[in-house]
């Protein structure tokens, strides 16, 4: 399976470049434009806007790709459900004895649009900043060390475990465990793969415990970091324009919304 | 707050079990299985080591998972699985876990409440499907005049009690298989279920 569990994609961009809380800003600016502007057409104008900075960022045809693969189930299913089922609507293309609904189908137009905002600019943020550099900047903000640690080393554990679990998936297939076939049967596969993966990796957690101990890991005061993250007044400036760009969106799709 | 309330064994835990909520959740993707099974690691950490520490676990799995960008639809989710998490450590706290039945009750509420929480969020951002099998029961709602909010609900309610009662049974066999000697060291050593007090064999 996968080596590395993140989507990070190194690249000589100004995006790459931005202090990570400037990025943050600009995918939380996105996110909440995505959901907030009105009307169907709405979300894709952010989702346009992704895709800008995106290009900007140089992992353009990455981010198209990977938004539209995870979008597509969705989009399938909620024009189809939200099209043909919709209660009381004016049908504009009949299907035997169903028919398409006008209210429908623009439903499902806007849903799409949240679902493409709303992965593109989660993807825009995998895609473009180190997930250790994040965590360090949010540190230097006050966020608890130890919440740190934690996701920095799930990141690293997980591709691990993925591959532990595809090792035992083999050796219980090896002894003839039946992995395919009926649902029973796949259901009965469950407990003899589950089970050994949480067994073996709750013993090392007391190895793991210590060794953090010993790295003085409890201990208060100050620490150093390697890692130096630049950033600008500039940057700042566009923190809080994004900040204010947020609330008034928010404002403007409320009063909109109430008229 | 966190150092206070965190012990070092219970930080030590929480990757490992936010790695085995992915790692189980991909392996039943590739078993095929209509269940998710994505929060074990999360009930455990609750059972293990309190509310507190099963809504980290719970709420940063759906984080790390979805901003990894290997899972971004599992993002907007996140206050759900810290629910879960939240809600497997006071059912734990509660002694719950002594008694089997009880424990399953609680993974069932869990699944009520889960379906709950999720259903505004599934209808607001995804137009209310999953993109997955169990729409075919939202097409059945919808057809049946329910309003989105309630064909969402419909579908969670169906599908995440089983879920959640699935996971809980997992955890609590998994528990019970723990050598005592770990189960100790957690700080709800003492709500655990089976043997939980090492015999000292100085004091024979």
């Amino acid at each position: 399976m996968t080596d590395a569990f993140s989507l990070y994609a190194a690249r000589p961009s100004g995006l790459h470049r931005l202090n990570p809380l400037t990025t943050l800003a600009l995918v939380g600016f996105c996110l909440v434009a995505g959901l907030a502007l009105p009307g169907p057409w709405g979300p894709y104008a952010v989702f346009l806007l992704v895709l800008l900075l995106a290009a900007w960022g140089q992992v353009l045809p990455d981010l198209l790709r990977d938004a539209l693969k995870i979008a597509l189930p969705f989009a399938v299913s909620v024009f189809l459900i939200q099209g043909l089922f919709w209660t009381g609507g004016t049908p504009v293309v009949g299907l035997g004895p169903l028919s398409l609904k006008r209210e429908g189908l623009l439903f499902a137009a806007q849903s799409t649009g949240h679902i493409l905002a709303v992965v593109g600019s989660f993807l825009l943020l995998s895609l473009t900043t180190r997930p250790d550099a994040l965590m360090r900047t949010l540190d230097q903000r006050g966020l608890p060390k130890a919440l740190t640690y934690v996701v920095l080393a799930t990141i690293q554990i997980a591709p691990r475990f993925q591959a532990k679990a595809n090792t035992i998936l083999d050796a219980q297939r090896s002894r003839g465990l039946e992995t395919e076939g009926g649902v029973r049967q796949r259901v009965r596969a469950l407990l003899p793969l589950v089970v050994p993966l949480i067994l073996g990796s709750l013993i090392d957690i007391e190895e793991r415990a210590m060794s953090l101990e010993a790295r003085g890991f409890s201990r208060t005061g100050e620490k150093t970091s390697l890692l130096v993250l630049p950033d600008s007044a500039a940057q700042r400036i566009a923190r809080w324009l994004l900040l204010v760009g947020m609330v008034a969106v928010v404002a403007a799709a409320l009063t909109l919304g109430s008229r | 707050m966190f150092k206070r309330n965190f012990t070092t064994l219970t930080l030590a835990l929480i990757p490992v079990a936010i790695a085995i909520n992915i790692a189980i959740g991909q392996l039943i993707v590739l078993l095929k299985l209509p269940i998710y099974l994505d929060s074990i690691g999360t009930v455990l950490v609750g059972l293990l080591a309190g509310p507190l520490a099963g809504l980290v676990a719970g709420g940063l799995t759906n984080l790390i998972w979805g901003l990894s960008g290997l899972n971004p639809t599992y993002t907007p989710f996140f206050y759900v699985a810290a629910v879960i998490g939240l809600l497997a450590g006071v059912f734990g706290a509660l002694r719950w876990a002594k008694k089997i039945w009880l424990w399953l009750i609680g993974g069932l509420l869990t699944g009520v409440v889960a379906a709950i929480l999720s259903a505004p969020t599934s209808a607001i951002v995804f137009g209310g499907v999953t993109g997955a099998g169990t729409d075919l029961l939202v097409a059945a709602l919808r057809a049946s005049g329910a309003g989105i909010m309630q064909a969402t609900f419909g579908q969670g309610i169906v599908s995440d009690p089983i879920d959640k009662l699935v996971s809980f049974l997992i955890v609590w066999l998994i528990v019970l298989a723990l050598p005592v000697r770990l189960k100790a060291r957690f700080p709800q050593a003492d709500k655990l279920p089976g043997e939980t007090t090492v015999a000292d064999s100085w004091d024979a």
